[in-house]
């Protein structure tokens, strides 16, 4: 699952897979690397009311709040709150905002799945509230919406697409 | 002799519970008291009894002191402890008490009222032969005046504009030659920003310290100190961290601020727990006056740990009419003590930040005490104080105490609310606190750019990794149509077309 994600002014876009028993988890702060970290599910449970994080040898309690495109993590009497959008949050989120957040100008894939059916087409205003596409994805449709008036620029796949992580799906311009 | 049928505690949070502690070791039943917001208090469910007295706000539960007395006749109790705060120094309320035939448990309505008003406390002080600051009494008028006072009180001084503030209309003179310039603009500054030309000058205080003497009085005319504390942590004006015994009393001053401490108590017939404040010079070791608190104060644990004595049992003894349980002579300090105010802010803005607690577990282990009523899924409410819980470690050494400290604050698990755990971890770490020349400007002077020190402790990977697993798992739980608002009937016409 595809997710950008903001803390404390870094940009970084995260990508998790889950595994039977550990969870893939790749960082990549604005500008670097990819980091991927394997994280065994026995390094990562549920303990007492928190989480138990084995991370790098290291033990940490964890307790995540939070939900949506908001979450704060505390851990060791210190605490972080992370923005994280994935692609139909990243669309409402910057459509709210009329920009700034990931590029407002495009629609992403927040996890790899397939597109089953686009109503949207080039060229077209669509109108704040109207689906644009329909995503299948861990399956289950997910229905990717308009949260403003936008006026469709490109649209870079067509019905039956796989599609990865973080793949442009729709370009925008102003209506 | 007995103590008391039933003991009323009117207040809430750390110091309720503290005073419950003392009256159920004592064989009393304790009566709680509980605003709307407290009915979840951990106060309420360690009493004996409780009782509701009103809407959230403190003036119309906690400070409606006539509500308080009804429930007192009404639960039969004999005795009001009021903690500190709320009605702890309100003369009203011991004059109510009096006239309702309830002992107030503290002291007497003319103490408080001696020491209330600071020009009269400030005179009781100067007759009972305790430094005050000194400086003009009155208003400074002419260039030759402010060079005599200069001259008596000894230089640096500080000129202030009466009606001055926020920094404006006050100038430090540390050389003759700087006093006249400084003079006329400080009076130009208060004509201009205040309206009022009028100027006081004081001798300054180069490194500011806040110390107190713990005071201890009985009915029989017995007074005793109980040594210092000190409290220069200081943040918003409020004490956040406090120790005894000083890392910067030197033991004879502290024998003469003890002495002068049980002069003025002496002087003014002094009842049960009162704490008498001084502004202290590091660079110099002198010693003044500041105010007189008549109650039990926060600090107090630090104080218990140190000498041994259970304050709050004697304030109760004393209110029985006992006489004082310890000797002068008896009184010694032993070891050291530190205590950390942990309070529901945040630790950059040191803004509250009340909310519901998720996570709690307080730290254990040995040497150490925890005042707290914190626990897992309680709120904390808007209303009141922001301090949650106080930690309070002991040892042999001032090292041992501040590295005890350190360990227990890294225990302490308390997850959902902002709190100020990492600025204590970073004071304590601070060459100024570890060497002990802190002042009260210390958190001001220091802690401009704490940011980085306060979140080193773990690593960004850490906070994201978490993050994004919970967040993974949140969207692959929820039905991903729903949350996209998709219309009922749609979803029921795709499932027909699937299966034609």
């Amino acid at each position: 699952m595809y997710f950008e994600a903001e803390l404390k002014g870094k940009k970084f876009k995260v990508d998790v897979a889950e595994q039977k028993n550990a969870w893939k988890v790749s960082l990549q702060e604005d500008g670097k690397d990819w980091v991927h970290y394997d994280i065994s599910k026995n390094d990562f449970k549920k303990a007492e009311q928190y989480i138990s994080f084995l991370f790098e040898g290291k033990s940490y309690l964890v307790d995540v709040i939070g939900k949506d495109t908001e979450y704060t993590v505390f851990t060791r009497n210190s605490f972080r709150t992370i923005k994280v959008f994935n692609d139909e949050m990243l669309l409402h989120e910057s459509l709210k905002k009329g920009g700034g957040f990931g590029g407002d100008q495009e629609l992403k894939a927040g996890m790899p799945g397939k597109i089953i059916e686009i109503f949207a087409k080039e060229g077209e205003v669509v109108k704040a509230n109207k689906p644009l596409l329909i995503m299948e994805a861990m399956k289950m449709e997910n229905e990717m919406r308009a949260s403003r008036d936008v006026k469709i620029k490109e649209i870079k796949v067509k019905q039956g697409d796989s599609v990865e992580s973080g793949a442009v799906l729709i370009s925008f311009d102003e209506p | 002799m007995a103590l008391f049928k039933k003991i009323l505690i009117a207040n809430r949070g750390e110091i309720a519970i503290r005073v419950t502690r003392a009256c159920r070791e004592l064989g009393i039943p304790s009566v709680a008291v509980f605003s709307d917001a407290d009915r979840d208090s951990l106060h309420v469910f360690l009493a004996d009894e409780a009782y509701h007295i009103g809407p959230s706000p403190s003036a119309e539960s906690y400070l409606n002191y006539n509500k308080i007395i009804e429930v007192a006749k009404l639960a039969g109790v004999d005795a009001i402890h009021p903690g500190y705060g709320f009605l702890s120094e309100n003369t009203h309320f011991a004059k109510a008490l009096e006239a309702a035939g309830i002992t107030f448990i503290g002291p007497t309505v003319a103490n408080i009222e001696a020491m209330g008003d600071k020009l009269s406390a400030k005179a009781l002080m100067k007759k009972a032969g305790v430094p005050t600051v000194p400086g003009s009494e009155n208003g400074v008028d002419n260039i030759e005046q402010a060079r005599a006072i200069t001259e008596k009180i000894g230089l640096p001084v500080i000129i202030k504009a009466s009606a001055g503030g926020g920094g404006k209309g006050m100038r430090v003179v540390r050389k003759m030659d700087e006093l006249e310039s400084a003079f006329r603009a400080c009076r130009s500054e208060g004509q201009n920003y205040f309206a009022d030309p009028t100027v006081y000058i004081e001798k300054f205080i180069n490194d500011p310290k806040h110390i107190e003497i713990q005071v201890f009085g009985d009915k029989h005319g017995n007074h005793v100190h109980l040594f210092e504390r000190e409290c220069s942590v200081q943040r918003r004006h409020q004490k956040i961290i406090e120790e005894c015994p000083s890392p910067s009393v030197p033991n004879d001053v502290r024998m003469k601020m003890g002495e002068a401490a049980v002069r003025a108590a002496k002087l003014i017939n002094y009842v049960g727990a009162g704490t008498i404040e001084f502004i202290f010079d590091n660079s110099t070791k002198e010693f003044f006056f500041m105010e007189m608190n008549t109650r039990l104060q926060v600090e107090h644990p630090v104080t218990e740990i140190v000498t041994g004595y259970d304050l709050v049992k004697e304030q109760i003894y004393v209110a029985a009419g006992k006489p004082l349980s310890f000797k002068q002579e008896d009184i010694k300090q032993k070891g050291h003590a530190i205590e950390a105010r942990i309070c529901a802010e945040d630790p950059i803005t040191y803004k509250p930040h009340p909310g519901v607690i998720r996570a709690c577990r307080h730290p254990q282990g040995p040497f150490m005490r925890v005042d707290s009523y914190a626990y897992p899924g309680y709120e904390v409410p808007i209303y009141y104080d922001p301090m949650i819980a106080k930690l309070i470690t002991w040892g042999e050494t001032r090292e041992e105490a501040i590295d005890r400290m350190q360990r227990a604050l890294s225990e302490f698990v308390l997850t959902g609310i902002k709190t100020n755990i990492v600025l204590h971890k970073t004071i304590l770490d601070h060459p100024k606190f570890r060497d002990g020349s802190y002042t009260t400007q210390f958190i001001e002077k220091n802690f401009e750019v704490i940011e980085p020190q306060i979140f080193k402790e773990v690593e960004d990977p850490v906070f994201l990794i978490a993050a994004a697993i919970t967040a993974y798992n949140d969207r692959k739980s929820k039905d991903v149509r729903q949350l996209n608002l998709t219309s009922h009937w749609k979803r029921i016409g795709r499932k027909l077309q699937l299966r034609t």
